[in-house]
């Protein structure tokens, strides 16, 4: 275990890296100081204060070296797959394979914040006719453009259908520019009829049997894609390895939220664990080194568990949060208020869930991804919330809006709703830009006063 | 009642179910949604109207428009009356595709049964589908005329989602401004028209012809949307237009992100017009704007 758990400066964690690399302490290839990220432009990191530990140093050096395995990855003969608007699907396909790379285009929406929009992307949006009024994902077109904060893959995949508009309209823009992209259709999930065959999916939620086998025949396709990409064959066997490989991962989320969003103290603050659950999607381009880190994160917060220590206040108010930031400092910003974060939905959930192992594998990731809390109903994925909720024993909940992305017009609403009437607890509902400066002293008073709200009530 | 164009009126009918497709006019101080920020003023429209009508029996959404999806989830919350979301696939080019569409209008079919409608026989739905080819669709659908294109004015196609009834002064001004609508590619206009239908497969199969012609329809929802630049290749010299207006929602996603393209394909001069669909369509500002571009035609 580190030293006693504290947020740290970047310059801290700088002086830290020093010592230990006089010292000959080991560190991974990609690791290092975090300032040299920061001097690369990443300058959002010097507001951020970060976890003292050196699993949180790896994970937040392994989440900023992307572009560099990704371009290595391709100097090495492996091809690249983009697999936007996927959360957690086409990654596992890929990577079941040993000379593909997976990566998630999508993930240029935080550059914009990481470089304090100073990176040029949203300007180039802007001038392609997708201006601010979309999601900060628009911030992809520009990384498509400038080819300089990924490479451009050898295959482009996307998912439509039951997404986000928003997204939709973008990656269309993106094919209009000359990238082609593979599109496939995920149907939106309804429950099914009185007496139609139903399939039950992880997570709980039911979908028609008809629509598992459709979306199978639209992971065929993919398949065959890859297949063809690679080279190689990806049978039943190869695949069922790639899901346990995939499930391996997510075993370990599981464990690292379950000890975070319960312990008290909080043994892990939100921003790392953020970080940590967005790996389930796409494995930051390495699953293997994913796996590693994740260990290396669950040993650190287990070891703060079994001794007892972790962040105070011990009284934080315990919250849930709906929906990803675009701005990391928001998450700084809860624990300054005095919360915590216990329990989460960040657009993903059901890449959190096991993917059954019982069934044939392509079935399972049918299932999978029609599991999606965005590709079904707001009241589907509420009442995902409420039992997550009741799970991790949230105080109250946290809307966080994404500015211009049009699941988020309404679903609030509908989730607020829900959550007030099953469990009876305050939710606020917030919008968090790319940069939230300007907004930060509104910002701390609605989570101040959110704050204040769960502690009265515990007194009542 | 329904207003996407995705739903066919003709299966309604035959279910013995009057089919209304609702083009709505904003209620001003509706509270079914209130105006919030990020939605689409149409959706919202539409779920206002929707609610607010009398003597509907259901209500039909289809899955083209995310902001739709999500009204179909408030609107399941708010009202009594039975709504159904019918799933309208994004991709088109596969096999299975129009399969599942097809599969969707037979479930609407059920829900029109379950409202009170009859099951229809196919020699019904042949002769409502006959029926409708044979007249004017745009007399029983109550959406905008198709322009008639005769005048002097400088040729003028309106491009884009649909329009609310308040903007349909859209036309008026073109043409008071000099122009003429010689097409409206617009949701509500000649665009989402179906195509006729063919009398031999409509016999053997008439259901089956219904969903391939809707299923044609194009769209900017499509992915890829390339149908819809194959139908405006046609139509736009067709009607020989000279100019193009585009015309969307605010938080219309789909037709906002399309300008830039539209621009960079089609080589014509053309005019962006974005609504917070509330009549602003007669305003001084956007009129002048129409004025202006006109002129640039002529």
């Amino acid at each position: 275990m580190s030293e006693t758990p504290r947020q740290i400066t970047l310059q801290e964690w700088d002086r830290q890296v020093e010592f230990w690399q006089a010292a000959g302490v080991p560190q991974p290839a990609y690791g290092g100081p975090l300032g040299r990220h920061a001097a690369d432009g990443d300058t959002r990191l010097l507001q951020l204060r970060y976890d003292n530990s050196r699993a949180a140093l790896r994970l937040w050096n392994f989440l900023l070296t992307e572009e560099d395995r990704l371009r290595a990855a391709r100097e090495a003969g492996r091809k690249l797959v983009g697999t936007m608007k996927d959360l957690g699907t086409v990654p596992v396909l890929a990577y079941s394979l040993d000379n593909l790379v997976a990566f998630y285009p999508d993930g240029a929406w935080w550059i914009p914040c990481v470089m304090e929009v100073n990176s040029g992307l949203l300007q180039i949006a802007d001038s392609l006719g997708v201006d601010e009024s979309f999601c900060p994902v628009r911030a992809m077109l520009g990384a498509f453009v400038t080819g300089a904060h990924f490479p451009i893959p050898d295959l482009l995949t996307c998912s439509v259908g039951a997404t986000c508009d928003d997204f939709s309209a973008i990656a269309q823009r993106l094919s209009g520019l000359g990238h082609p992209i593979l599109w496939w259709e995920i149907p939106h999930r309804r429950i099914p009829d009185p007496g139609e065959e139903a399939t039950e999916l992880p997570g709980g939620f039911s979908a028609p049997a008809s629509l598992v086998r459709f979306v199978r025949s639209e992971l065929e396709r993919l398949r065959r894609a890859l297949e063809e990409l690679s080279g190689q064959t990806l049978d039943d066997d190869t695949l069922r390895r790639g899901i346990v490989q995939a499930n391996h991962v997510r075993a370990l989320l599981a464990r690292l939220r379950d000890l975070a969003f319960t312990a008290t103290p909080c043994p892990m603050p939100a921003l790392e664990m953020l970080i940590a659950e967005m790996l389930a999607i796409h494995f930051c381009s390495d699953q293997d080194e994913t796996i590693v880190v994740l260990q290396e994160l669950l040993g650190e917060v287990t070891l703060r568990v079994a001794a007892g220590t972790g962040y105070s206040p011990a009284d934080a108010a315990r919250i849930f949060w709906v929906n990803p930031v675009a701005d990391l400092q928001v998450m700084n910003l809860l624990e300054d208020c005095g919360g915590r974060i216990c329990g989460t939905e960040y657009l993903f959930a059901h890449a959190l869930d096991p993917i059954p192992e019982t069934v044939p594998p392509l079935e399972a990731l049918a299932q999978m991804a029609l599991a999606d809390p965005m590709v079904g109903s707001t009241t589907d994925r509420a009442t995902r919330i409420v039992a997550e909720i009741r799970r991790f024993g949230a105080e109250a909940v946290i809307v966080s809006r994404i500015p211009g992305a049009s699941h988020c017009a309404l679903e609030g609403e509908i989730i607020g709703e829900l959550v007030r009437a099953e469990c009876g607890l305050p939710v606020l509902e917030i919008e968090v830009p790319p940069l939230t400066d300007a907004l930060r002293p509104t910002l701390s008073t609605r989570l101040q006063a959110l704050v204040e709200t769960v502690k009265n009530r515990r007194n009542r | 009642m329904y207003t996407c164009p995705y739903v066919p009126a003709q299966w309604i009918a035959a279910h013995g179910l009057q089919p209304h497709r609702l083009i709505p006019a904003p209620i001003e101080g509706a509270s079914t949604i209130p105006r919030i920020e990020g939605l689409c003023p149409y959706a919202r429209a539409f779920a206002n109207d929707a609610a607010a009508g009398v003597e509907v029996t259901g209500i039909v959404l289809t899955t083209a428009c995310d902001q739709m999806r999500r009204v179909f989830d408030l609107l399941v919350h708010r009202i009594e009356t039975p709504a159904f979301l019918l799933n309208v696939p994004s991709t088109w080019q596969t096999v299975a595709a129009p399969r599942l569409y097809l599969d969707e209008l037979k479930r609407l079919g059920r829900f029109l049964v379950r409202l009170g409608g009859r099951e229809p026989s196919k020699e019904e739905l042949a002769r409502i589908m006959l029926d409708a080819t044979a007249s004017h669709p745009r007399d029983e659908d109550g959406v905008h005329g198709i322009p008639c294109g005769c005048g002097s004015g400088a040729p003028v196609a309106v491009v884009g989602g649909p329009l609310m009834q308040r903007d349909r002064v859209l036309f008026d001004i073109v043409h008071e401004c000099g122009g003429r609508i010689v097409l409206d590619a617009t949701e509500t206009g000649q665009r989402s028209l179906p195509a006729p239908f063919d009398r031999r497969r409509l016999t053997d199969d008439p259901l089956l012809e219904l969903a391939q012609v809707y299923f044609q329809i194009p769209d900017v929802s499509r992915r890829p949307n390339g149908e819809l630049y194959r139908w405006l290749a046609a139509e736009l010299p067709r009607a020989g237009a000279r100019g193009v207006i585009l015309h969307h929602y605010v938080w219309c996603d789909k037709w906002h992100a399309e300008f830039e393209r539209l621009k960079e394909w089609a080589h014509l001069p053309m005019l962006r017009l974005d609504s917070e669909g509330r009549g602003e369509m007669d305003s001084p500002r956007v009129r002048n704007r129409i004025h202006a571009f006109v002129e640039t035609l002529r």
